[in-house]
């Protein structure tokens, strides 16, 4: 269940990368997922979800891109892409 | 709705300690290697023969990783080598941190061999770089051939299979060549060696397989990372 170490290091790295951007909320995180990563989307989703609930990055959604080893991919990637931000303001507006 | 970039790797602190790590094992020309099996597939008991078979020159050091118990620990201190055992207390895999502080203040002599034993499990310690220059993957005849199959990911990572308690294959319907074959469907360069603790069959061939990845590790002088090929 190493899946949800994985989870908090997302959520880590999105706390960081907030503090860039202070006048907004994140809503959603992109990763890729290699198929030899050694980890199930399934579980991670899970994870993540139970990580998130009740705090204030809730509702937060994880998005995965599964890759296989073709077309540039290695196969075995376990990165984080991109981060989804609104305006805080406009968000409680 | 702004989409910033982040394009880094999500266990980037990980990899961080475990280049750190790999840097100061390059520097002493200390060849470290991560056996990463199921529980039961001999992996303890594959280093306790290797430890009784290496050259007595050899300044070699384990760090062993369970969830919990100093059992394998203790079984192989007996071969008069340093031997750490780190208890995860629960975590399915080592992480390079865990390694790093095992390793900090323990050995004052440059090793030639660190052996890594990582926790039984065939999926979760694939994430984890620990500095190694090679993961070891430990398939016993006792489980299915089709393993490679169903975990992929180290089958892909490792530089070398060993194939475990072949004097059973007797007395188990296991196909070593189908297994064979279904390690290479994965990884085409997998090198594969079948080993038993028991008869010491394989063990000169593994024997030599150390011998001579410590002489190109000394030769190339530099990291040689892992072994994940970009297809």
């Amino acid at each position: 269940m190493h899946e949800m170490g994985i989870a908090g290091s997302v959520l880590d790295a999105v706390h960081q990368e907030l503090q860039k951007y202070p006048q907004h909320r994140a809503t959603k995180v992109a990763l890729r997922i290699g198929e030899f990563a050694g980890v199930d989307p399934d579980s991670l989703q899970f994870c993540f979800e139970a990580l998130v609930k009740g705090t204030p990055l809730e509702p937060l959604e994880l998005e995965i891109e599964w890759c296989r080893p073709k077309d540039g991919r290695r196969g075995d990637e376990l990165e984080l892409a991109h981060l989804e931000l609104e305006d805080a303001q406009e968000a409680v507006a | 709705m702004n989409r910033v970039a982040i394009e880094r790797k999500v266990l980037s602190e990980n990899d961080r300690i475990a280049e750190e790590l790999r840097t100061a094992l390059n520097g002493t020309d200390t060849l470290s290697l991560n056996f990463i099996g199921s529980p039961g597939a001999g992996k303890t008991a594959l280093l306790e023969r290797t430890l009784e078979s290496l050259p007595r020159h050899t300044r070699a050091a384990v760090l062993t990783g369970d969830i919990q118990t100093e059992n394998d620990a203790n079984r192989l201190r007996r071969y008069g080598y340093p031997v750490r055992q780190i208890t995860t207390g629960g975590a399915c895999h080592l992480d390079a941190r865990m390694v790093e502080t095992h390793l900090r203040n323990w050995i004052e002599t440059d090793l030639d061999l660190l052996l890594i034993e990582n926790v039984g499990n065939l999926v979760c310690p694939t994430s984890y770089d620990l500095g190694e220059d090679a993961k070891v993957v430990v398939l016993s005849v006792a489980e299915g051939e089709d393993k490679p199959l169903k975990y992929p990911g180290i089958f892909r990572k490792a530089e070398l299979m060993l194939l475990t308690k072949v004097d059973l294959l007797p007395h188990v319907p296991f196909n070593p060549e189908l297994a064979r074959e279904n390690a290479s469907r994965i990884h085409p360069e997998i090198e594969i060696i079948e080993t038993s603790y028991t008869t010491g069959a394989g063990f000169d061939r593994w024997l030599n397989w150390l011998a001579s990845r410590a002489e190109r590790k000394k030769a190339a002088g530099k990291p040689s990372g892992e072994a994940v090929t970009t297809a």
